[in-house]
């Protein structure tokens, strides 16, 4: 504050430093010198200085390095508009044709005498992998380091152990076989160890125990906290192969899909002949994806399976198990039928339905859980014949493995269950009445839910339940865990 | 490396500049953040005034005894039960006392509130943060009676870590004893401190002096604090196993910050939406007492809310990346930390 009143003062000196910079760096530029790019913090801001001749890689590698997406460093280059950035916090220092310098003011988190806002505050972000929470994930890629992948062949993986020549023993653990320490012993051979087990597809979790003592695959770059301080190495039975043929003078190929939520930075594919390819797990359902090479996106060239994107193109489309057949009875007269969901975020441009004698159907392959649908019949949502109003959502619970039930309201005209297994939709999962009681499954993932129940639009907890917490509205919401 | 010094130049001398133009910043635009850190709703306690002040009465079935503990994550879980209810607590160093999680405490009385309202009831209402009352809490061998307590919502960090966390092990309880982690091995060694140790009293583990150093402590307020150098700069850290990180503070001096190299950064979302800069990195050339820490993980943060009384402020934090590089303890009587080599 005191610096503040001091502002006139240092408006000379201000322009005169100025100058001194501006001949610093144009010196350094003449020398040829590498591009400048950095990111530092002192006094409680943060400053970023980059040279405007930075290649577009380079900013690229930045820009994800430092999470500063949302700065649009590339749109501010051309037009040299400063409100966004402005508008984001940040104080444009420097802006010249050869050099940009941002500055922002480093804001306090407000509660940190509270221990939960210190918890969050200093916890570690890029683990997810803790607890329940990952063990059903969409896709996964295994990331050997130093050695090959493992060997497989149909269900059979050879697990390889490098080096460790001197130990006496070898063994293999996992959650493929309990964690047994005693199960599975490995064999040696030159470069290390090796042990053939029988693998479904999907995540697996393993260590070995050399000579008695636990140990992660240190060739592995996948590991994974198991919530309680252990770490497991991790292994994915892939079960799709992405392959592109072509492009051999690429420098570099992308596989990026709904599963990955379109991460052009994640799955760069290997060289294969004369082409590329890529081994990945694939959860149950329908993913769809495009290829990006050297920065240009692409739909499979060899991929019929394609679905219209909001780009007016096309994505390609994998289904892994079998699909559920969507049916709209009637409606023969319409040109055009779209199937739209919680399962493909209600895009209604995706799905286009085909007709049939008796109406419109639509396979869909879609992993367990519980979703909401509905259909566009020539732009509009199906009407009731009887009352003139638009339908209600339908619901599909796959694999359902809770019952959620609500003793009395025997007056309740319509009780619907709302929570974060469902996206919190307000009236679609509507309860039925057995009995005395209100009752409906759902599918569970391990791990802590929270819910209540909609009793013809008015929101309450459970009242069986004794768990609840606080929402973000000052009320609270019933808590469960379910077991794996 | 020659490159580097007109970008140093111009940080510096940029960051004369916007010191001397620093003002409130508006943060807008549009939620892009990574992380959430907390909701800040309406019913975030606000401190209450004199909590922990009631030491608790201990007593132990053995003066010596070792507590297994497994992990949440970074965090140390111990299984502890308040009068009827058994379950994990974190034993966080960062919190005074005993934290109840709200969502398994709900029936217990309070007797003082924090702000939000006392309603429950079917629709759901909050039940209200506060302070209350456990009558006996025991873990290991250690039983406490009248303990006093903070209720708060702990659903977040459930939500982090997925698990299921009772409550929060904090200061207060540990006051009268010597306490050694061993992380390596997942246990606890603790020793209640009592005048039937007589003077010559020594853990077995501290026998060897050879093999460890021992450094001061003071606990203010509930605050375990130590002390580091950078340069000629005195640091005052929180002892906290409740931060996976160790943490410094943004506004520190250019002496202290020129040792920290910035790797990543991510925005968290703060109490009202509040936008959070926390940037990531490696800080070099920290000493403490006769130890030089050549390197070490820090997330760096504007520390401004963590001042406390008397406008002594904390530089940092010292959480896992550091208590766990080597076996550490602490004897909060003596206020001495002793770290192994």
């Amino acid at each position: 504050m005191e610096m503040m009143r001091n502002i006139p003062l240092f408006t000379g000196l201000r322009k005169l430093l100025l100058t001194v910079l501006l001949l610093v760096l144009i010196g350094s530029n003449a020398n040829a010198q590498p591009p400048i790019k950095a990111f530092v913090v002192k006094k409680g801001h943060i400053y970023i200085t980059l040279s405007k001749n930075i290649p577009a890689e380079e900013l690229d590698a930045f820009v994800t390095q430092y999470s500063l997406q949302e700065l649009d460093l590339k749109t501010f280059f051309k037009n040299n508009r400063p409100d966004s950035l402005l508008k984001l916090g940040w104080d444009i220092n420097l802006n010249n044709g050869e050099m940009l310098v941002l500055s922002k003011n480093m804001l306090a988190a407000d509660k940190l005498t509270d221990p939960v806002e210190k918890i969050l505050l200093a916890q570690k972000h890029f683990n997810n992998g803790y607890g329940y929470a990952n063990k059903e994930p969409l896709y996964g890629i295994n990331r050997f380091v130093k050695k090959y992948p493992f060997a497989v062949k149909d269900s059979l993986v050879t697990f390889f152990c490098k080096g460790n020549s001197n130990a006496g023993k070898v063994m293999l653990a996992g959650t493929f076989n309990n964690w047994n320490p005693d199960a599975l012993a490995m064999q040696k051979v030159d470069s290390g160890w090796i042990a053939i087990v029988k693998l479904g597809h999907g995540k697996h979790y393993y260590k070995f125990i050399v000579d008695d003592k636990w140990t992660i695959d240190k060739d592995n770059a996948l590991v994974e906290n198991d919530g309680e301080g252990n770490d497991n190495s991790v292994y994915y039975k892939t079960n799709y192969v992405f392959t592109l043929a072509g492009y051999a003078d690429a420098k570099k190929v992308i596989v990026a899909g709904s599963f990955n939520n379109w991460n052009r930075d994640e799955m760069k594919m290997e060289r294969w002949g004369e082409g590329w390819l890529k081994h990945v797990y694939l959860a149950e359902g329908t993913h769809t994806y495009r290829f990006v090479a050297d920065g240009n996106w692409f739909a499979d060239p060899a991929n019929t399976q394609q679905y219209p994107n909001e780009f007016g193109e096309t994505n390609s489309v994998i289904t892994i198990g079998k699909p559920y057949i969507f049916l709209l009875k009637g409606n023969l007269n319409a040109k055009k039928v779209m199937l739209m969901g919680s399962f493909n975020q209600w895009r209604n441009y995706e799905l286009e339905m085909r007709k049939t004698d008796s109406g419109w159907v639509f396979p869909y392959v879609l992993g367990h859980g519980n979703y909401e649908y509905t259909f566009e019949v020539d732009g509009r949502k199906p009407v009731d014949a009887l009352t003139g109003k638009e339908k209600p959502n339908e619901t599909l619970i796959l694999s359902p493995n809770h019952t959620f039930r609500l003793k009395g309201y025997a007056n309740a005209k319509r009780i619907c269950l709302a929570g974060s297994f469902n996206e919190w939709s307000p009236g679609s999962f509507a309860m039925r009445k057995e009995g005395n009681e209100w009752i409906i499954e759902q599918h569970l993932l391990p791990g802590k839910h929270v819910y209540k129940f909609v009793v013809d639009g008015k929101w309450i907890v459970d009242p069986a339940n004794e768990l609840r917490e606080p929402n973000e509205f000052g009320e609270e919401n019933s808590v469960m865990w379910m077991k794996e | 490396m020659s490159s580097l010094l007109p970008v140093k130049l111009l940080v510096a001398a940029v960051m004369f500049l916007t010191a001397a133009n620093s003002k409130a910043q508006q943060v807008a635009g549009k939620d892009s953040s990574k992380a959430v850190l907390g909701y800040g709703n309406a019913q975030q306690k606000t401190a209450a005034a004199n909590p922990f002040e009631r030491d608790p009465v201990v007593t132990t079935d053995s003066t010596d005894f070792i507590l297994p503990f497994s992990r949440a994550g970074n965090l140390i879980l111990i299984k502890a039960k308040a009068d009827a209810i058994e379950g994990s607590f974190i034993l966080d160093t960062g919190a005074p006392g005993l934290i109840l999680n709200m969502t398994y405490f709900r029936d217990y009385p309070l007797t003082e509130h924090y702000a939000g309202e006392d309603g429950g009831g079917i629709t759901g209402s909050v039940a209200g943060y506060g302070h209350t009352m456990v009558k006996k809490l025991s873990f290991g061998s250690v039983n406490y009676f009248k303990v006093e307590a903070d209720r708060i919502n702990l659903g977040h960090i459930e939500n982090s870590k997925g698990i299921k966390i009772f409550g929060l092990l904090g200061v207060q309880l540990f006051k009268q004893f010597e306490m050694i982690i061993d992380y390596e091995n997942s246990e606890i060694h603790l020793h209640h401190v009592t005048k039937k140790d007589g003077k010559n009293y020594q853990h077995h583990l501290l026998a060897d002096t050879s093999t460890y150093s021992v450094f001061p402590i003071d606990i203010m307020q509930n605050k375990i604090l130590t002390y580091g150098k950078m340069g000629n700069k005195k640091l005052t850290f929180l002892v906290d196993t409740g931060a996976e990180s160790n943490v410094i503070d943004s506004r520190l001096s250019e002496n202290v910050l020129d040792n920290v190299i910035i790797t990543r950064r991510m925005v968290l979302n703060g109490a009202g939406n509040k936008k959070i800069d926390a940037l990531y990195g490696d800080m070099s050339n920290l000493k403490m007492g006769d130890r030089s820490i050549t390197s070490m993980p820090v997330l760096v943060t504007n520390l401004e809310k963590m001042c406390f009384a008397y406008d002594r402020c904390l530089d940092g934090m010292l959480g896992f990346d550091f208590l766990s590089m080597h076996k550490i303890g602490f004897n909060f009587v003596k206020r001495k930390m002793y770290i192994w080599k």
